[in-house]
């Protein structure tokens, strides 16, 4: 019997019913899917990485390594596989401007790959080409089919004998210039060792590709002792796929333990006072099973499943919203997929968030059970009567002369505020938590637009960049500049401290190329000192005066530089100018030319790899804007929806607790139209503080974000004026909206009905 | 002259297949000025009757007139009108707004009455200027009830509708209210109409109209209406 008086609550109260589950859905959703996000990242790629045997150190070495240096690093203690590689990008001659990554691994279980479709990798075939299958389908390449691809002045002709994934090349990009992947024009392809020997009639390694678990100190002494020299080593974390795919989790990472984090808070916190409420309006009900002869543990029971339902019909129906958001983001098709290119897009639900939600049920019904407590204290009598909020004592704003301006709206306004403190407050967290993550997601995307400008309007003033040929010769280079009268950049991969970073030399006569200082203003490069990304300046403590030592790999020199400044930059960088870089004596070569002339006036060359249009660096940024673009809208609407679901709930809470004041209002002669107006003041006077409290806390949310992903971007936060504009209006919006959804209500109060029985 | 006529007056509730008549085509008049008491058992329809007249309610068949003007076919607006202007109601359970005092509680009909009487007078007349800014959870339940009266009478309506005024009330206390209710009533120059089951308070009235299952059952106008102090309580 009690089990059909559960059914007839929920459908008596079921405006508060739908939107207790829709707020737990949302809270559990939006927080499982932005979880799931950067877990699924971690999960497919480790996976990806393991089944592949992605490297942990890559040694490199100019002049190539031998099979006696194989051996030799294959024989430290605690190496548990070594593979010879080498890696080019070569030219697809069948296309015109396609590349591919020309990869070729001795030993098939280190940077080796995953078949798709076709043959086996096959160590000993001397015409084999296993091909990127997102290359081949892109540009509708079949296994069977023949590739010829020219590299310096070979070219040599295989069979596509398989299509593949392989981790090294997850993210494929040409260079760290492009940003995203474009299979259109580049992918990558494995020979057999037995092929590239065979075509190059020589055995030239320049890597030792390595899986250890060795941290890198021991490892880097090891290898030292085992080679007898300063070897290069760059780890795991040094190389481009690893680091974008570990960065993308952590950023995702920190968006997820910010705002789900308050969406979640706000869904408790309102459920929490619904809960209570709704007990609290049960209560001659309570009284009544308690009359009848209830035990206590029974009601009780009765009223906790009733929560505990909630509850679970809520987590169940969060964690199919949680997945969709994650799929979203995350799926082969979707914008992470044109980013990394994953055999696996598993989408797990992280230990912890089943923590959260174990946590949030137990919670909810502790919430119920105690409620009913409350309402079952004392005698079967005192339960009978109807469960009356704190009485009412004058507000310390009524000794002020303010108070006398005040009409009867405002006054029973404010004292209804004041007398429902939880309802009110509730209210007001609704609209600050509508407006905080509005804000803080627009800003989000204001401040990634205005560093995109920063850097492609004012940092960027070429109209085309050409990537300099590996083998082009210095007075080549030299012709090249004069004849398209260009700026030009080399890049140094060098040892700070015991991290590996790239020394970028800049020679900009034109100012093609500019960097953007901490307060993204742009002065020329000196060229008696360095200039470090803020991050590195932010992680070594260094400012403008200090001095660092760098060590080009490959060389046994040291170089001291003084810092001259921090700038902001797109890659973990140290800048210098060429002056600079002679006056030091440091080794370097040019390998990208900076122009205004287009790139279709640009006349092939032996000496030029490619070109590219300063559009086409942007376009490829494209994608990247997508994926935060996605994840930004996917917030704005969950926060108004979370905004309208809060605040509709609540002001049928209100408006159901004032049902009788508000019959009153009426009986004496209020017209409904007035009487909407007080419900829609309140409602408007709640929002407008939700407001004034809500921009600053999105700003500060805001700041605290990007300061978490500093490691990733080196942004400075922009807020563009429409998007407090926006923020205000779809706050304030939101908020009028449900009001006259609530105060529509007021035409349907029954005087007659209301104004029976005592208070 | 009557001030109000009820000219075959049906109520008639619905809730799906059932129909319940509360009211059986009722006819009368109300004179101006006069004490009514309207007596009756409970579901009589004494109180369907109240708030057909307070323009709570609208009749399913038949006319209201009040001061000649038929309220059983105004709409929403008018009718809120009707209430702010013509009819003030002190009822039961004195429904009070718990967030205002007692001086707000009562000024609230200023914003809608358009000739009300001064609140802080009225109050005074009831005996409570002592309690002008409590709030109605302070005050015991005679006081709220006087409260109930003035904000009644400070609309300065033609009609005071009374529903059992004195019926969450202790005897004593209630003689006190009727007493006050009656007093002020006259010196404004009231009709007032009272709906109770309670027969004592027949005994003051001019005219007593005594409802039973829907209709009329007797309309009696009294000669000479004892005063509070003579009825028997």
């Amino acid at each position: 019997m009690l089990l059909k008086k559960l059914w007839r609550t929920i459908g008596l109260y079921k405006a508060q019913f739908i939107s207790m589950v829709i707020m737990i859905a949302l809270g559990v959703g939006i927080f499982l899917g932005f979880n799931m996000e950067w877990v699924s990242i971690d999960v497919n790629t480790d996976y990806f990485y393991s089944a592949t045997g992605y490297a942990d150190y890559r040694i490199i070495r100019e002049s190539g390594f031998s099979e006696n240096d194989l051996k030799d690093v294959e024989n430290i203690h605690g190496v548990d596989a070594v593979s010879r590689y080498v890696c080019v990008n070569a030219d697809v001659k069948e296309r015109d401007g396609d590349a591919l990554a020309l990869s070729v691994t001795e030993n098939g279980k280190v940077s080796g790959m995953l078949v798709t479709e076709g043959a086996a990798y096959d160590k000993s075939s001397l015409n084999g080409l296993w091909l990127s299958d997102k290359y081949a389908s892109a540009n509708a390449i079949s296994v069977g089919d023949e590739l010829t691809l020219t590299y310096q002045n070979m070219e040599f002709s295989g069979t596509v004998a398989g299509l593949i994934k392989a981790s090294e090349h997850m993210i494929c990009v040409r260079d760290e210039s492009q940003l995203m992947p474009d299979y259109d024009t580049f992918g990558y392809a494995y020979i057999s060792p037995a092929f590239y020997e065979d075509v190059t009639g020589f055995q030239y390694y320049p890597m030792l590709h390595v899986r250890s678990d060795m941290d890198k100190k021991d490892f880097t002494a090891a290898v030292d002792d085992a080679l007898g020299e300063t070897a290069m080593i760059l780890t795991k974390d040094e190389t481009l796929s690893y680091a974008e795919a570990a960065g993308e989790a952590k950023e995702g990472k920190t968006m997820g333990s910010v705002l789900p984090v308050l969406f979640l808070l706000i869904a408790v916190l309102t459920m929490v006072t619904t809960m209570h409420r709704l007990t609290a309006r049960e209560k001659t009900q309570i009284g009544t099973l308690k009359a009848l002869g209830f035990k206590d543990r029974r009601i009780t029971r009765h009223y906790t499943s009733y929560a505990l339902m909630i509850g679970l019909m809520g987590t169940a129906v969060g964690i199919a919203l949680g997945y969709a958001i994650a799929w979203f983001i995350m799926n082969p098709n979707g914008m992470m997929g044109t980013y990394l290119d994953l055999p696996e897009w598993r989408l797990p639900i992280p230990w912890f968030c089943w923590v959260i939600m174990g946590a949030i049920l137990a919670l909810l019904t502790a919430i119920g059970f105690l409620s009913v407590r409350q309402m079952l204290r004392g005698t079967a009598a005192d339960a009978l009567r109807p469960y009356t909020p704190k009485k009412m004592k004058p507000l310390l704003l009524e000794r002020t002369p303010l108070w006398r301006v005040f009409g009867f709206g405002p006054r029973w306004n404010l004292r209804d505020i004041m007398r429902h403190k939880a309802r009110s407050l509730m209210s007001l967290i609704g609209t600050l938590g509508c407006t905080l993550l509005i804000l803080g997601s627009m800003g989000m995307r204001d401040t990634m637009d205005s560093f995109l400008a920063l850097y492609y309007d004012e940092a960027t003033n070429y109209t085309t960049r050409i990537n300099l040929s590996e083998d082009a010769s210095k007075d080549a280079i030299e012709e090249l500049i004069t004849k398209y009268n260009g700026d030009a950049s080399g890049t140094v991969g060098v040892q700070l401290g015991d991290k590996a970073v790239s020394l970028e030399i800049y020679d900009t006569p034109h100012d093609m190329v500019r960097f953007p200082a901490e307060d993204n203003s742009f002065s020329a490069l000196a060229d008696d000192g360095a200039y470090l990304c803020l991050r590195l300046g932010e992680e070594l403590a260094l400012s403008p005066g200090d001095r660092i030592e760098i060590s080009p790999y490959g060389s046994d020199e040291t170089y001291t530089l003084r810092v001259a400044g921090l700038i902001r930059s797109v890659s973990e960088s140290i800048v210098i100018t060429s002056a600079y870089a002679d006056s030091l004596g440091i080794d370097y070569r040019f390998s990208s030319i900076y122009t205004d002339t287009g790139r279709a006036d640009i006349a092939s060359d032996a000496s030029i790899a490619s070109t590219q249009s300063k559009q086409m660096i942007i376009d490829s940024f494209d994608a990247f804007i997508q994926i935060m673009d996605a994840m930004i809208y996917l917030l704005v609407v969950a926060a108004i929806v979370l905004g309208v679901v809060v605040l509709y709930n609540l002001g049928v809470m209100s408006y159901t607790e004032r049902y009788r004041e508000l019959a009153t209002l009426k009986v004496v002669g209020f017209k409904d139209r007035k009487i909407g107006r007080l419900l829609i003041g309140q409602n408007l006077w709640i929002s407008f503080a939700g407001l004034l409290l809500g921009i600053p806390a999105g700003v500060w949310v805001l700041d605290y974000l990007l300061k978490a992903l500093a490691g990733e971007y080196e942004m400075k936060m922009a807020i563009y004026p429409g998007s407090f504009v926006i923020s205000i209006l779809l706050t304030v919006g939101m908020s009028l909206l449900v009001s006259l959804m609530v105060a529509r209500r007021n035409k349907r109060i029954d005087m007659v009905e209301a104004l029976k029985g005592a208070e | 002259m009557p001030i109000v006529t009820f000219e075959d007056v049906s109520r008639v509730y619905t809730s799906g297949d059932h129909s319940l008549r509360a009211l059986d085509h009722v006819n009368m008049n109300l004179d101006q000025g006069k004490f009514i008491v309207i007596l009756g058992p409970s579901g009589a329809g004494k109180s369907t009757l109240l708030n057909l007249l307070g323009g709570l309610d609208s009749p399913t068949e038949g006319r209201i007139l009040v001061e000649g003007k038929d309220i059983a076919s105004l709409s929403a607006d008018r009718l809120a009108e009707y209430r702010a202007a013509t009819v003030g109601f002190v009822f039961q359970f004195y429904n009070l707004i718990p967030t205002l005092t007692v001086k707000e509680n009562v000024a609230l009909v200023k914003e809608i009455a358009p000739d009300p009487l001064d609140p802080e007078e009225i109050l005074a007349q009831v005996g409570l200027s002592d309690h002008l800014n409590n709030f109605p959870s302070e005050l015991s339940g005679g006081e709220q009830q006087r409260v109930s009266i003035a904000r009644a009478l400070a609309k300065n309506p033609k009609i005071l509708l009374c529903d059992e005024p004195t019926g969450a009330l202790d005897s004593e206390t209630g003689v006190v209210v009727l007493k006050l209710l009656l007093s002020m009533a006259r010196s404004y120059g009231k009709t007032i109409v009272i709906v109770t089951h309670n027969q004592s308070i027949a005994k003051m009235a001019d005219v007593v109209i005594r409802v039973r299952s829907g209709r009329i059952q007797s309309c009696e106008v009294l000669e000479n209406p004892l005063s509070a102090e003579e009825v028997e309580w």
